[in-house]
């Protein structure tokens, strides 16, 4: 009877238009699960009844990405985690679960747009335990974080810049990521560009930053800082910093002289 | 007091002698020796002995009649076979040797009777002892028999050996207790389905392991819980339970009397567990603490290798270039030599040799479970090779660098340098117009304070290396007491003379025998 109720309720979950009662629908199949005793594995749950749960959690994760809610997606999967340790016996007779790499990979996507490499890395590792790497390098769905992440790493954000627009991307919850990835990368162009340029043309900048035209390049501008004049940006941080290591040796002088103290204490205790 | 203690020392140097030749000896008479050496280690409640006695263990393994050896000695120690301690050591042991012991008994019921009074004392410790070399001798029926029913009675009769030694609370068992638990670790590694899958049965000894590390806590046993601790971490690391392991480490204290190899392997999976989470440079001082205080030579010579190889992609990952001189050492030039050809690929910074020697030694890099690590160095390779240009070209345009490094196109290129540029890799400016890389002049860095930065990090090491020396200097027990007494002793012996020299100039005052003494 109850599996009956979660099975309408999963019907009614894929049905495109209920974004905004897909919580209470959920939270109604979430108690559903707690009489049938399946919202946690034991070795006893029959193979139905893990199916059942595992979509019911999944469309879950998948609603509180749509609904931009990283909290509850997160929630959501730290609860799949031990129906997709179980073995492949248990299974069996019901069939895979069908949106596993689909959460592992938005998992690892949300990892990366927090910026959370350790994270990400140790993820990817126990993943690369369980399912063993052709598997995995074969799965659309898990190379495309991957790829964002090597891509992230060297530095060669066109790459990303490519990735995240249209085709590439698998799927649309995939979509959602994409902006917060592209303000990161922005970010990152921007303190990389202060560095690297004395000076930049408007033109040039608004190529390098992605952004759609000279107005937003100035606004950004601003936002961070530059100063803006004659068609061209400065970036003033680098003279600050060149002060900044005029005093340093000033300072130094103090550790070397704490140092040499140091040394001269723990000589006299040598016999 | 003088005199005891040179026996006791002609004593150590007899034992010395026959452990010392021990390889000559048959088994069966190592096996004796050593309940002689855990008598005296609980009688002198010294642990050195019983670490002596388990260091013998190696080589009675390699014995050809290790089993029929092992018989003997049960029989030696429990003479009663009607004993309830010998039934279950004689359970595990094969059939053919306990019908085939069973002549030898009439010889041992003879000096049996002379032993029966003593042992009954020590019976505890002897008998963990005995029950340990079973389970070695469980372990090594994988080599002989490949029979997968041994390891499951291997691992049947260590968990309830684990359990019998828990109830124990002896400080002289806890050497022996260690082993067991580390050959307990050992049998359930082997049973099927193996780790890494999920449903490994390390998963279930996890909970016991636990139990025992509380236990050792609590009754200061810092042998078992350095024991207990490295084994955890292995399991974990095994089912790549990285989060677990990570919080083991946080919420438990290593202690830091523990015997150096447990040292050298908590450092081992600690310099792991950090390489994993990108903190490398935690990593490498863990791992070179590790390569530096393991065996590197003997039997040992394994987890040297292993360390060093770790350490090696640590130290890639880092941005830092291992010294040829770590390749050249004879034990460890052909276990490296993958990681030689790897070095090579990342210090020139090209990218397609780097993939071609990861894409070819890809199993031996799985093996050593460092594959993951070593694909994070492809952009390794590019930052050492952007730094390469830099450092040989004042002004070099884009092109030339996209071509050089085999990137893709001319944006990708100033990304990557632009990036480069911000983490220090290199000092540069970009003239986006002309599309160049062009380097600054490199400053004088004796003029900064780099050099003693470094000189002081090295001698910090040193020292820290000095007082840990000293530390560990080791002092017999009670010897100051001795020495108190003996000093004692030679005062009164003094004072004596003294008298004596009074008493003899007064008598010497009458007859001619002054006369004498002046000459």
């Amino acid at each position: 009877m109850a599996e009956h109720e979660i099975k309408q309720i999963i019907s009614q979950l894929e049905k495109p238009h209920n974004l905004h009662q897909a919580p209470k629908l959920l939270s109604k199949a979430k108690l559903g699960l707690l009489h049938l005793h399946a919202l946690v594995p034991s070795a006893n749950t029959s193979p139905q009844h893990i199916l059942l749960a595992t979509t019911v959690l999944e469309h879950g994760a998948l609603l509180s990405i749509r609904l931009k809610d990283t909290e509850a997606f997160t929630r959501y999967y730290q609860q799949l985690q031990p129906f997709y340790s179980l073995p492949h016996e248990r299974w069996h007779r019901a069939g895979k679960p069908r949106n596993q790499s689909k959460v592992t990979g938005l998992y690892l996507l949300l990892l990366l747009s927090v910026g959370d490499y350790a994270g990400f890395h140790t993820v990817l590792e126990g993943l690369e335990m369980s399912s063993g790497k052709e598997h995995i390098e074969k799965d659309e769905l898990i190379q495309y974080p991957v790829r964002l992440e090597q891509a992230l790493m060297e530095g060669s954000y066109d790459k990303v810049w490519g990735e995240t627009k249209g085709e590439r991307v698998p799927s649309e919850e995939f979509a959602v990521f994409s902006e917060v990835l592209i303000k990161t990368i922005r970010s990152e162009i921007a303190s990389c560009s202060e560095r690297a340029y004395p000076s930049l043309q408007i033109s040039n900048a608004k190529n390098l930053l992605f952004l759609d035209s000279e107005g937003a390049v100035i606004q950004f501008a601003q936002a961070r800082g530059w100063v803006a004049k004659d068609g061209r940006i400065y970036f003033p941080q680098q003279e600050a910093e060149m002060l900044a290591a005029g005093k340093d040796v000033m300072s130094s002088s103090n550790t070397v002289i704490e140092n040499t103290l140091g040394y001269a204490r723990k000589l006299e205790t040598i016999v | 007091m003088a005199d005891k203690m040179d026996i006791d020392a002609a004593n150590g140097d007899k034992e010395e002698e026959k452990v010392g030749p021990a390889p000559n000896l048959p088994a069966e008479r190592i096996i004796t020796n050593n309940f002689n050496l855990i008598n005296q280690a609980v009688d002198s409640f010294d642990a050195r002995f019983t670490l002596r006695a388990l260091r013998s263990i190696a080589t009675i393994r390699k014995a050809t009649d290790f089993p029929e050896a092992l018989a003997f000695g049960i029989r030696t120690a429990f003479p009663k076979p009607q004993n309830n301690a010998r039934q279950v050591l004689e359970e595990m042991l094969p059939e053919d040797v306990r019908s085939g012991g069973a002549q030898q008994n009439g010889g041992g019921e003879a000096n049996g009777a002379a032993v029966k009074e003593q042992d009954v004392v020590e019976i505890a410790e002897v008998w963990v002892y005995l029950g340990l070399l079973v389970q070695v001798s469980d372990a090594q029926y994988w080599v002989y028999l490949f029979d997968h029913q041994e390891y499951q009675r291997g691992a049947d009769f260590s968990s309830n050996f684990v359990d019998k030694i828990r109830s124990f609370n002896r400080r002289t068992m806890d050497p022996i207790g260690a082993k067991a638990y580390f050959y307990y670790a050992l049998f359930h590694e082997n049973l099927a389905p193996l780790p890494p899958s999920e449903q490994s049965p390390v998963i279930e000894i996890r909970p016991v392991l636990m139990a025992a590390l509380r236990s050792a806590v609590i009754r200061k046993d810092d042998e078992t819980q350095a024991a207990v601790t490295v084994l955890l971490l292995r399991n974990y690391i095994s089912t790549a339970d990285i989060t677990q392991a990570d919080l083991l480490i946080a919420q438990t204290q290593f202690p830091a009397s523990a015997a150096n190899n447990q040292v050298c392997r908590y450092l081992y999976y600690l310099g792991r567990i950090r390489a994993i989470q990108l903190a490398y440079t935690e990593a490498h001082a863990n791992l070179e603490s590790a390569t530096r205080k393991s065996p590197t030579a003997g039997p040992a010579v394994g987890f040297y290798q292993q360390a060093t190889k770790l350490l090696i992609v640590v130290e890639l990952l880092m941005g830092d270039i291992p010294e040829r001189s770590t390749f050249r050492q004879p034990s460890l030039e052909a276990a490296l030599h993958p990681y030689f050809k790897l070095v090579q690929a990342v210090r020139v910074g090209d990218l397609q040799a780097f993939l071609k020697c990861v894409h070819a030694y890809e199993q031996q890099f799985r093996s050593d479970g460092t594959y993951t690590l070593i694909l994070r160095l492809r952009q390794n390779v590019i930052k050492t090779g952007v730094r390469m240009l830099s450092l040989s070209y004042s002004r070099i345009s884009l092109r030339d660098i996209c071509t050089r490094l085999h990137i893709s196109s001319e944006e990708s290129a100033e990304y990557i340098t632009a990036k480069a540029i911000r983490d220090g890799v290199i000092e540069a400016t970009l003239d986006h117009t002309h599309g160049h890389l062009i380097t600054t002049p490199a400053r004088d860095t004796y003029s900064t304070t780099e050099p003693s930065e470094a000189f002081h990090a090295r001698i910090e090491a040193l020292l820290g290396m000095r007082d840990e020396c000293v530390m560990a200097m080791r002092y017999p027990m009670n010897k100051h007491r001795q020495e108190i007494a003996e000093a004692a002793k030679a005062r009164e012996r003094e004072r004596e003379l003294a008298k004596e020299i009074i008493e003899g100039d007064a008598d010497a005052d009458d007859g001619d025998e002054g006369g004498f003494e002046g000459m």
